[in-house]
């Protein structure tokens, strides 16, 4: 069961100082939520978490955040039930998406991402996520269980504050002048 | 009149309300994937909007009640008490446990609600929800809202902590109230013009669009956060 999950290496996103990153995300994508509920913690440059790791801050203790699934619990259904359609839609096909689409989470890691990168000379890092599962007690759980932490990829996304005004005039005084017509 | 909870078919009882949502209606919407419409909120009002509409039918003035989990009370002990005891008045207490009618059981379980709660520092805390209705985008908001009462649901854990049996505990509507109170302080911070698509998209099984569950004026419902009441001049 895939409680643990490591990343390749991530490369560190270079950013003029002058204008340095203001939010930083992981971005979790096609994350399957058909199964159990848990709460995924995530790790920078710790491959060493597990479920009993403190969920501390900082460099040392690497904790960044987590996100959360409420999970469907399996399939209550017959065959084919939990299965979620491929392919294009008929354009008339106005039913909501499939309760099991698979889904995106987000986990904001501005500042341990600011904390790490100055701590660190490498240019790269790696994730680790850990799931930890709620406790359900004894429920009577469908068919199909799906492991935690099934998704597509992760990628890091930063986002920069957009250039002062005064910066953008300068750069439309620069620009040429339109050709007459 | 008093509607029995055994009387499943009643739509007017806790049992039709409670299985909309998980087993055996499967309505619920949850998540943001791409290429669909963020529907966890709309949702969700529209059936805490019916759902107090029937209790106000056996019971002129009733009114949901939100737990807030950011309080000092929640965050010592968790679960407010008129839900965590067992006993109340001298009789079972009717928000501490539910049954699960038997079209949502699985080989005859569960046969009603129970909980396994956290420890109560676990909960969301008033700073991590004040910087989420600090987010100025929708989508932004209503998936780091979401996350959060995942996590609540999870805390809360047994039947609330799965999606098929979830609404069958008491608690739910609480924790659902106080998710449509912060969505509600959102949108007065910030509001929003959005696509006529998502505004007229349908919210089965309730007769409502999402754009009309935006407009609380129109359900007839708000959130005060305290009243203070003293008399008049007839008084």
């Amino acid at each position: 069961m895939p409680e643990r999950y490591i990343s390749s290496p991530l490369e560190l996103p270079s950013h003029d100082p002058a204008a340095d990153f203001v939010r930083a995300e992981l971005k979790f994508y096609g994350v399957d939520h058909s199964g159990l509920s848990y709460e995924a913690r995530v790790f920078l440059n710790r491959p060493d978490a597990s479920a009993d790791t403190p969920r501390e801050e900082g460099v040392d203790g690497g904790y960044a955040g987590s996100f959360h699934i409420f999970g469907h619990g399996g399939c209550f259904g017959d065959v084919g039930h939990c299965d979620v359609p491929s392919g294009p839609r008929h354009p008339y096909d106005l039913r909501l998406s499939h309760p099991l689409t698979p889904d995106t989470k987000t986990v904001v890691i501005t500042e341990p991402l600011r904390r790490m990168r100055a701590h660190s000379a490498e240019s790269s890092f790696t994730i680790t996520v850990v799931a930890h599962v709620y406790d359900l007690g004894e429920l009577p759980l469908g068919r199909d269980q799906t492991e935690p932490l099934l998704f597509d990829s992760v990628s890091l996304l930063t986002y920069e504050s957009p250039p002062p005004l005064s910066a953008t005039s300068e750069a439309e005084a620069e620009r040429p002048a339109p050709a007459p017509a | 009149m008093e509607i029995s909870d055994n009387a499943v078919i009643d739509n007017r009882g806790y049992q039709y309300f409670a299985g909309l949502h998980g087993l055996p209606g499967q309505y619920c919407r949850h998540g943001n994937p791409p290429g669909s419409d963020p529907l966890f909120l709309p949702w969700h009002r529209a059936y805490l909007y019916f759902f107090e509409l029937a209790l106000r039918d056996q019971v002129a003035n009733a009114a949901l009640a939100w737990w807030d989990w950011t309080s000092p009370v929640s965050q010592a002990s968790g679960i407010p008490v008129s839900y965590a005891e067992d006993q109340a008045g001298g009789a079972p207490n009717p928000l501490f446990k539910a049954k699960v009618q038997p079209a949502a059981q699985q080989n005859g379980q569960p046969q009603e609600t129970f909980r396994q709660p956290g420890d109560p520092n676990e909960l969301p805390t008033a700073e991590q929800i004040r910087q989420i209705v600090s987010l100025r985008s929708f989508s932004d908001f209503t998936a780091q809202l979401e996350d959060v009462h995942n996590s609540v649901h999870g805390w809360t854990g047994g039947t609330m902590g799965i999606i098929p049996w979830a609404a069958y505990d008491p608690l739910f509507w609480a924790h659902h109230t106080n998710i449509d109170r912060l969505w509600r302080v959102w949108q007065l911070r910030h509001p929003q013009n959005f696509q006529a698509s998502f505004l007229n998209r349908a919210l089965p099984p309730f007769p409502l669009t999402v754009g009309q569950t935006l407009n609380m004026k129109t359900l007839g419902y708000d959130y005060a956060s305290t009243k203070v009441t003293v008399p008049g001049t007839r008084a």
